[in-house]
């Protein structure tokens, strides 16, 4: 598979809200603050209005992440981001994170599959891809390294 | 990032059933009919039923959103999802896909995320699907 770099993308995480128990899992919502974006392409910051990452951890350990994002870019585009993902690992050091300690990204499976919707004629081409990602759960909030699947 | 090969997935499918145009485009599905899917990991037989709903957007790409089930040689069903975009005019068919299946052998796959590179071909579709490690 053939990939190449989109965006570095870092967002900081609001108070999340613990929903808790429910038929699938346990589940939480994290509402971004903002954060930015920056890429060979494109650039710009985390509108915090409309962005917020739906989490649920279901009953084997994995964490499922429906993350929502509006963009937009220093020329003023807005761009509407939707990621599924994953997120699992050992137990000591899902506990790490969980601590909000700086965990090696390598030790634990953080993967995201973006896609991107813009009206924006110059970021149309986001409009015809799709993108893999990986996390790396800092305690302010996760850093992307986004790809677009050549 | 890196991948591995996880399956080459082959489609067999029946003649389109036409929605028409919706709100969101022009609708039209595929019904799979039957299958195989072949991998280091696993193998076995795609089970009539799924198909792909695929919408012609304004652009000029189709949005795809499959469903189907694979019957693996040992007997699991394996219940497997893709979106993904098809834009002819740059030859470009990739999709995401997700699985769940309650096997504990291939319960590796519900904590997977894959990505599929697609070729139409004369015989049906074709997806080689990878593993995002």
């Amino acid at each position: 598979m053939n990939t190449r770099l989109l965006m570095m993308l870092h967002v900081t995480v609001a108070t999340p809200q613990n929903i808790g128990a429910v038929p699938h899992g346990t589940r939480r919502t994290a509402p971004l603050s903002g954060g930015d974006f920056e890429g060979p392409r494109l650039r710009g910051t985390v509108l915090p209005g409309g962005s917020a990452d739906w989490l649920l951890l279901r009953a084997d350990g994995v964490l499922e992440m429906d993350l929502r994002v509006t963009l937009r870019t220093d020329d003023g585009a807005l761009i509407s981001m939707k990621s599924f993902g994953l997120r699992h690992g050992p137990p000591e050091v899902m506990a790490a994170i969980g601590r909000g300690e700086t965990v090696n990204p390598a030790t634990y499976y953080f993967r995201t599959t973006p896609r991107f919707e813009t009206a924006h004629p110059a970021y149309a081409f986001l409009n015809r891809l799709v993108a893999v990602a990986s996390g790396d759960r800092r305690a302010e909030g996760p850093i992307y390294t986004i790809h677009e699947v050549l | 990032m890196n991948s591995r090969p996880l399956m080459l997935l082959r489609f067999a499918t029946s003649a389109t059933e036409e929605i028409g145009s919706t709100p969101h485009g022009k609708l039209s599905i595929f019904p799979v009919t039957g299958g195989s899917f072949e991998g280091e990991r696993l193998r076995g037989k795609v089970l009539a039923g799924g198909g792909d709903w695929v919408t012609a957007k304004a652009d000029g790409t189709f949005e795809l959103d499959l469903r189907v089930t694979l019957e693996t040689d040992d007997g699991a069903l394996i219940h497997m999802t893709f979106t993904g975009v098809r834009d002819d005019a740059n030859h470009y068919l990739r999709t995401l896909a997700r699985f769940e299946t309650a096997a504990p052998k291939y319960a590796f796959l519900n904590r997977l995320l894959a990505v599929g590179i697609g070729q139409i071909r004369p015989e049906g579709p074709v997806h080689a699907i990878e593993e995002i490690l």
